[in-house]
């Protein structure tokens, strides 16, 4: 899986095998050149399953309306994936997603560019007061 | 500092003789504006004015703040910092003041963690220049909350939790929070409001982050009177735990934490729970 991080040049595993070099980058993801599947975007395995047994019963349609759109809070939704998809998608559904807060935009690299300068900010901070013990 | 839009809220609750972060934070070298946070409910606001001044004791109606949150339980209890935190908005506002971070009383150190490398030596000599380089970055990013990593984060050293677990996708946010009154938010729950908080808002959009260079170390928690001590003694860390899964059951799990007494903690699946930022080139 590739995913930038905060520490390392390197991939960084999900399984967490990889050694990490602890260079400090921001916290930006890189999608994938692959768009992923659409039904990869979500799993929605716990939720089905309540809603299945949700319509089977005999209880009220309001409650089984309000019983349903909870179940959905159990649909998983794979950010990663979305992201993926999101660098591959048309412009339409681009702004769906947006809107919808799928994924985040950094406009102007306020947020990697600015993480950058913080961290070296800190660093000469650090080793003016600390300097003659490195 | 050089931001004089800004200040430091320590919020707290009946600890007016052991407020140590005021001790910290001027042996760290912050030099401006400090407020005390106290609710109506504490028996000891008289004595934190006679401690800090009328001027810098800020009252807050626990109640009424507690009125506009969800809770998390019916247990009609206000022992939290929730409405403390949420608080803090309004009384900035009436302050005038547009910058703050919220601080708990009870930090000992700030300590610098990774520069460059791993590192455990030194601590912050000279915070007025952190909170400003710290409120640079806020404000031109559109973050709604920064926070200071925690001691805890940095158990296992280069190993720690903070690079192999979370911090690589993570937007968690706890302890100490850099806020503004033009990126508003409410805490949830009356337990773990802040992983309620960076979880459930996080998945809307939200972006809340923890800065790793520098980390704050608190007194050990649950180990001293006031505060929260006493509802985390009644109820464990069973309630607290179940409280942001049930507000985010999709990726939220619980596990056992500790090394000699384990103890229920919240387990967060990141990619999973937070959008994630991406560069504008991806945007047609």
């Amino acid at each position: 899986m590739k995913q930038q991080n905060m520490f390392s040049k390197k991939e960084v595993s999900e399984d967490k095998e990889e050694k990490y070099s602890l260079k400090i980058e921001a916290p930006i993801y890189e999608p994938k050149n692959k768009k992923p599947f659409i039904l990869e975007l979500y799993d929605k395995s716990k939720s089905s399953i309540l809603i299945n047994q949700i319509n089977g019963s005999n209880i009220s349609s309001e409650e089984k309306e309000f019983l349903i759109e909870a179940a959905k809070r159990h649909t998983v939704f794979n950010y990663e994936k979305i992201a993926d998809y999101y660098a591959h998608a048309s412009k339409e559904v681009q702004e769906f997603m947006e809107q919808s807060a799928l994924v985040i935009i950094d406009f102007e690299k306020a947020i990697q560019g600015g993480y950058v300068r913080l961290c070296e900010n800190i660093k000469q901070q650090y080793l003016e007061e600390y300097q003659d013990e490195e | 500092m050089k931001n004089k839009d800004f200040a430091v809220f320590i919020i707290s609750h009946g600890r007016p003789d052991n407020v140590v972060t005021y001790k910290t934070l001027k042996k760290c070298g912050y030099s401006d504006r400090i407020y005390y946070i106290v609710d109506n409910e504490d028996k000891t606001i008289e004595q934190y004015k006679k401690n800090f001044g009328d001027d810098n004791v800020v009252i807050f109606d626990k109640k009424a703040i507690a009125d506009k949150v969800d809770e998390g339980n019916n247990f009609d209890d206000r022992k939290t910092t929730t409405h403390a935190r949420n608080a803090c908005f309004e009384i900035a506002e009436k302050l005038d003041i547009t910058y703050f971070i919220v601080l708990d009383d009870d930090y000992i150190n700030f300590r610098y963690r990774f520069i460059d490398k791993y590192t455990t030596k030194g601590y912050v000599k000279n915070l007025d220049v952190f909170f400003d380089i710290m409120l640079e970055y806020f404000i031109k990013s559109s973050f709604h909350s920064i926070a200071f990593a925690q001691g805890g984060d940095f158990i296992d050293g280069e190993s720690c939790g903070l690079i192999t677990n979370y911090l690589y996708i993570s937007r968690k946010c706890m302890n100490s929070f850099i806020c503004s009154t033009e990126r508003p938010f409410q805490f949830v729950g009356q337990l773990n409001e802040d992983v309620n908080t960076y979880v459930t808002l996080g998945s809307k959009g939200y972006l809340f982050l923890t800065v790793p260079f520098i980390g704050l170390e608190q007194l050990q928690t649950q180990g001293q009177s006031g505060g929260m001590t006493e509802a985390y003694l009644q109820f464990g860390t069973y309630c607290k735990s179940f409280t942001t899964v049930m507000m985010h059951p999709s990726s939220v799990k619980v596990s056992m934490m500790g090394f000699t007494s384990k103890r229920l903690h919240h387990s967060i699946k990141w990619k999973n729970t937070i959008p994630l930022i991406i560069n504008e080139k991806y945007k047609k």
